[in-house]
């Protein structure tokens, strides 16, 4: 690891002006499960940081909280462990508290931050399908002062982010599941733990009597980016659920997808597991959110 | 000899008390209190740490190399590129003959340059400042395409090749044919042949031909290679190393530096997992940089240099064609065995050609094995060298044709099955073996009697298959001393990475009839204990605990000379037990072990030390059997299988200490069943590594492995202590057949690729 | 680079260690505070054999820098034992053959104490996931899920 300058700000004020002063010879260090391997192996998407800026005392990036009237708020900082237990998040969030909890071994979940998933921005990010299939925003701050985003506008490339480099992404906001909704989120990988997703797929359905009043699908490591599948949530709003309707909107989640090859998998395996896990989620999330 | 065999049947007769009985190891409580110090925890003083700059080509030529910038990096005190090396003598034909190539660099990550400093970050830093201009050659990385006579070479024409290092894996006493004339990437073959396969097949009923390919596996230890060197003003050259095999290290340092083997200590660490993969390697590196500097150097490869650089298992391709008459009777098998042996040879086609043909009773064989030269990492050992790859091919054979004439594929193994004085393909015969009763074990195994139970529903199916490996043979030898408190010491050199250290002190406790905590073993270094071979090809216990077990006998025999001697009685009048010598049934004539100790001990002692020796040769094998089952369930959607259930049978011919045989049974299956679910090295088509981690390199987790039962077979061995046989290696053969087979039960379909990805799974079903 | 003084409890010592910012936890405890029970397999967080107890929560220290437990409390393999007594979880390994080579044995007893301290009484299930983050080549992990499973029925 090449050497750098360490700094434990303790407040997002702070944080904010060490990565202003620094600009682009500073990185932020969350839980370091990604950028900490990636300055040993000297792989970083970018060049080697000579200011660490530590967000591990920043107390306005950690925790979960939620209210009736603003919905869910996971500060960039909280880990997946604490998003994984979260008694809310199981029980409102569930597609969301599944992703986290599959993040690496208990002790990755225990280190990697939400933040740091989101900002390393790897098309396989766990986190990232779950929260889009929540409509989530992010919180970003900045010199300037707070700025808000869908997610969907956060990621733009593998490693690439909408965030200049004296911003952080402070929190994630979720908003107010409504009533009649059910979510699930699952990926698919050659090991049963301790790997990266070769598909990953989330999806929320809200059922207004027996239709579907309104679907998300979003996909994991078949874009270049975190995506969601808006054709195969057209093909489901306003329609019956039925296996045969999931299998439409599967394959065209599948069609509507653009996979790479690569040493997890062809991009004709990662089509099909798409829509093998597309139709997966789809009826976890009716029965779940049949079930209340 | 005849002797020896009387008193062990003799032996059999009683009840023992220490050996066959569960003993935790000796070495335990180091080991969970993190006590236990491996290479990486020794601290030297003005210890320099090496790193090691590798080829970022898998062909190239070196035009030039400038370490200058790096040996100004403040931190560094010295760099050395291949001018920069004290003479050794070099062995280009070898990869323990090499250190940094001169010119050709021939695989990726092989190493080119190194910096030392006392700071192991400042080392890396530097690497990064030598400067090397590369002329990149034509990679050749596929092995089949390498055999063609149109491919590009590998590389410069081979000189003369050493074996000596395979050959402590696998001791037969067979040898390979040295490729000779126009240069091509082969580097040996063999052939074995026996009647007349073409009237073979014409007799069948049925005849199935496939190729099945295996991937390249990494052994995975979790410690990487990792040693410590120094050389001192004597001229005295220090190694403490994570080994199996310190003295076969001494005795090619000593030819290859010049010293004599005298002047070298060579200490094996213990060894955070080995399996075949650490015998030699870095070792004359850091003894030589050491002795360039005179001071101590240390050496850890990271997880990803270990990946690229050090000696991983062979992928093969194995062209198998094999019939069988209705009744179940295999009538002619047919094979072309491929071993890709990366940029050195030392592949192990010839345990490869006499396993694939070595199974069961064959009249008519043709085995063509070719070991091939590619432009990857050089392989190495992995328990039971070769022996997966084409058990895999076999093993699915035997199951095509039991399933195509409806038998059942226990019964149709028995029927073939190899016995005592059966010939292997190499037309030697088999000592006693255990092969058949392994087979009848796995029949009554948890897992194979869910076989009919679970078949059809939900995609889940029960797969068997067997395996075997020959074993090494290498001189061993042991001392046991008397203390003067009346314990006891046992010496000897093996290095102990399976429990055999364990095993010692249980055998020399059952021949002294004491209970175990009187006895204490220690591997002592190349100058201080008694020789012993590598710890490798599972001889360890057969080859060492015999040499233990006859100097504790002498032991025994001079400490009873002694007692003798005070009850001026005959030897044999004298019984020994529980720290006490008596006179037949007497009282008041006894003599305990630390009576013994001190009349052998103190100042102006009557008697002098006692000190058993125990030296053997031997050239008999001890082949080890497995049968092994596998369940398994298949995703039909997603391609994913999961083992559910997963059982050893293995022969262990006497099992010294089941504890341990237990494990080693269970530490072999699950590397089996990495290899059939989820283990390749990916290269890329210029060479390159794809996968040097251990996130994307996957061994199993403990999420993926189900508890594996273990039954142990004993079939005592004709030579062995107590009738042991060779142990640590025969579990990880059959894992990659069973688990196919088990597929093939639950979609109908062999897959000929492994591992047994769920991409594979999918193409096998035609749903890609 | 200058080192930094941080502060922490280590194994319940309060211990001030001047490092570099460049160390990792595991780097820090090994070389510096020379506890080399804890083992480095992968340096990638992928092996777990450098698992430790941080403020009560399982890490691989192999990702975690050094300055980032300043004023924390780090817990061992050496912390396990107590005046010479092993602790259960280390017992229990002995006894059941759950040791082999030892090298991923320091971390997949921290693993395995701090799965207790969560689930006291954990089904082979919640072992099989308690562990996975800790490779053993050694085992095949069934005699490493008896010692849990052991430990479990000791400490009751």
């Amino acid at each position: 690891m090449r050497t750098f300058e360490y700094h434990a700000p303790t407040s997002l004020n702070e944080a904010i002006s060490l990565l202003q002063e620094h600009g682009e010879a500073a990185r932020p260090l969350a839980g370091g499960t990604d950028l900490v391997v990636q300055m040993k192996e000297k792989a970083t998407k970018f060049a080697a940081p000579s200011h660490i800026v530590s967000l591990l005392r920043v107390p306005e990036l950690s925790g979960v909280s939620f209210s009736e009237s603003e919905g869910l708020r996971i500060g960039a900082g909280a880990t997946m462990s604490q998003v994984a237990d979260s008694p809310i998040i199981r029980e409102r969030y569930r597609a969301i508290a599944e992703g986290a909890a599959l993040v690496g071994s208990i002790q990755t979940m225990n280190m990697a931050t939400v933040g740091g998933n989101l900002c390393n921005a790897a098309p396989s990010a766990d986190i990232a399908p779950p929260l889009l299939a929540f409509e989530a925003e992010a919180v970003i701050v900045g010199p300037s002062g707070r700025r808000k985003l869908a997610l969907e506008e956060f990621f733009l490339g593998p490693g690439k982010t909408a965030l200049a480099a004296d911003e952080l992404l402070a929190e994630v906001r979720v908003p107010l599941p409504p009533p009649g909704m059910g979510s699930a989120y699952d990926r698919h990988t050659p090991r049963k733990q301790m790997d990266i997703a070769v598909v990953g797929v989330a999806a929320a359905l809200t059922m207004a009597g027996e239709r579907i009043e309104r679907a998300r699908v979003a996909l994991g490591a078949v874009a270049p980016t975190p995506v969601r599948a808006p054709q195969a949530e057209a093909a489901l709003e306003g329609q019956a659920p039925s296996d045969e309707l999931f299998a439409r909107a599967a394959d065209v989640s599948a069609a509507e997808c653009s996979p790479i090859a690569d040493l997890r998998g062809s991009a004709e395996f990662r089509r099909h597991i798409v829509r093998v896990m597309t139709k997966r989620m789809l009826r976890e999330a009716l029965d779940r959110a049949r079930s209340g | 000899m005849a002797q020896e065999t009387e008193v062990r049947e003799e032996e059999m007769q009683r009840e023992y008390r220490n050996v066959g009985k569960p003993v935790t190891r000796i070495e335990g409580a180091g080991k969970v209190t993190g006590e236990t110090i491996y290479a990486d925890d020794m601290q030297l003083p003005r210890m320099l740490h090496a790193k090691v700059l590798g080829s970022p080509y898998a062909h190239a030529r070196i035009k030039s190399i400038d370490g200058s910038a790096a040996r100004q990096h403040p931190g560094v005190e010295a760099v050395f590129t291949p001018a920069d090396l004290p003479e050794y003598k070099k062995n280009f034909s070898n990869r323990r003959g090499v250190i940094f190539p001169d010119e050709e660099v021939l695989f990726y990550g092989q190493p080119v340059a190194a910096v030392l400093a006392s700071d192991p970050h400042v080392a890396e830093e530097a690497l990064a400042l030598i400067k090397v201009e590369y002329e990149a050659l034509p990679p050749v990385v596929d092995p089949i395409t390498a055999m063609e006579e149109s491919s590009p070479l590998v590389r410069s024409p081979l000189g003369d090749v050493d074996r000596s290092e395979e050959r402590g894996h696998v001791t037969v006493g067979v040898e390979q044919e040295e490729a000779e004339g126009k240069p091509s990437n082969i580097a040996s073959q063999m052939n074995f042949k026996r009647g007349d396969v073409e009237a073979g097949f014409e007799q069948a009923d049925v005849v199935v031909e496939h190729t099945w390919r295996s991937a390249v596996v990494h052994q995975s230890y979790i410690e990487p290679h990792s040693t410590v060197a120094d050389y001192d003003a004597s001229g005295e050259l220090s190694v403490w190393t994570s080994t199996q095999a310190p003295f076969y290290i001494r005795d090619e340092l000593s030819q290859t530096l010049g010293l004599p083997e005298n002047k070298i200590r060579v200490t094996a660490t213990e060894v955070g997992g080995g399996f075949g993969g650490k015998i030699y390697l870095q070792e004359l590196m850091v003894a030589a940089l050491a002795m360039a500097v005179r001071r101590p150097v240390k050496y850890i490869m990271s997880r990803k240099e270990d990946m690229l650089a050090a000696t991983p298992a062979p992928q093969a391709v194995i062209d198998l064609k094999t019939s069988m008459t209705r009744d179940g009777k295999l009538t002619a098998l047919k094979s072309r065995v491929v071993y890709d042996s990366g940029a050195f040879p030392g592949a192990p086609m010839l345990p490869g050609c006499l396993l694939v043909g070595g199974y069961y009773k064959c009249e008519n064989l043709d085995i063509q094995g070719y070991e091939v030269l590619t432009n990857k990492v050089s392989v190495g050992a992995l328990r039971a060298p070769g022996a997966h790859n084409v058990t895999f091919a076999i093993e699915s054979h035997m199951d095509m044709m039991a399933r195509e004439l409806g038998l059942d594929p226990i019964e149709v193994r028995l029927k073939n099955a190899v016995e005592e004085g059966d010939p292997l393909p190499s037309g030697q015969p088999y000592p006693r073996i255990g092969l058949k009763q392994c087979l009848e074990a796995i029949a009554e195994s948890e897992v194979w009697g869910r076989r009919n139970r679970e078949r059809g529903t939900g995609n889940r199916g029960v797969g068997l298959a067997v395996g075997g490996w020959l074993g090494g043979l290498q001189p061993a030898s042991a001392i046991v001393c008397l203390n003067s408190d009346g314990t006891i010491n046992v010496t000897v050199g093996s290095a102990d990475i399976t429990g055999t250290n364990t095993s010692f002190a249980q055998i020399t406790a059952e021949v002294l009839n004491v209970p175990l905590e009187m006895v204490n073993v220690t591997t002592g270094d190349t100058r201080t204990a008694p020789y012993a071979g590598m710890s490798a090809g599972s001889k360890t216990t057969y080859t060492v605990g015999r040499a233990v077990k006859l100097a504790a006998e002498d032991a025994r025999q001079q400490m009873l000379e002694i007692a003798a001697k005070r009850f001026e009685a005959a030897p044999k009048e004298l019984e020994m037990a529980d720290g006490v010598v008596r006179l037949n049934g007497s009282d008041e004539k006894t003599l305990t072990f630390q009576r013994l100790g001190r009349l052998s001990t103190n100042f102006a002692a009557p008697f002098p030390a006692v000190v058993g020796r125990g030296a053997i040769t031997t050239r008999k094998m001890a082949p080890g059997f497995t049968a092994q089952a596998a369940e398994v369930e298949v995703d039909t959607d997603t391609g994913e299988v999961t083992v559910l259930g997963f059982a050893v049978a293995q022969d262990a011919g006497f099992a010294i200490n089941p504890l341990s045989v237990e494990g080693q049974m269970q530490g072999g299956a699950s590397q089996g069943l990495g290899i059939a679910l989820s283990e390749e090295m990916m290269y890329d088509s210029e060479g390159r590594l794809l996968n040097g981690n251990l996130l994307d390199y996957r061994m199993p987790t403990t999420r993926d492995l189900p508890p594996i039962e273990a039954i142990i077979v004993e079939v005592p061995s004709e030579e062995g202590p107590y009738g042991a046989r060779i142990v640590g290696e025969p579990s990880i053969v059959a894992g990659a057949a069973a688990v196919g087979n088990a597929i093939a039960d639950a979609i109908g379909v062999h897959l000929t690729d492994a591992p047994f990805t769920p991409e594979r799974v999918l193409r096998a079903l035609g749903k890609l | 680079m200058p080192k930094q003084l941080i502060t922490l409890i280590v194994n319940g010592r309060r211990t001030e260690v001047a490092v570099e910012p460049r160390w990792t936890l595991l780097e820090m405890v090994r070389e510096e505070l020379r506890l080399s029970g804890s083992k480095e397999g992968c340096g990638t967080g992928d092996c777990g054999a450098c698992s430790m107890i941080v403020d009560g929560r399982l890490v691989t220290s192999c990702l975690m820098l050094a300055t980032q437990v300043d004023g924390r409390d780090v817990v061992t393999i050496e912390g396990l034992a107590k005046n010479g007594r092993l602790h259960p979880v280390q017992q229990a390994f002995i006894d059941t053959g759950g040791v082999q080579c030892g090298f991923c044995t320091p971390g997949m007893i921290m693993a395995a104490k701090s799965l207790l301290d969560r689930t006291p009484s954990p089904t082979l299930e919640e072992v099989r996931e308690g562990l996975a983050g800790n490779l053993c080549r050694c085992t095949g992990y069934a005699k490493i899920y008896e010692a849990v499973m052991h430990a479990a029925n000791a400490g009751k």
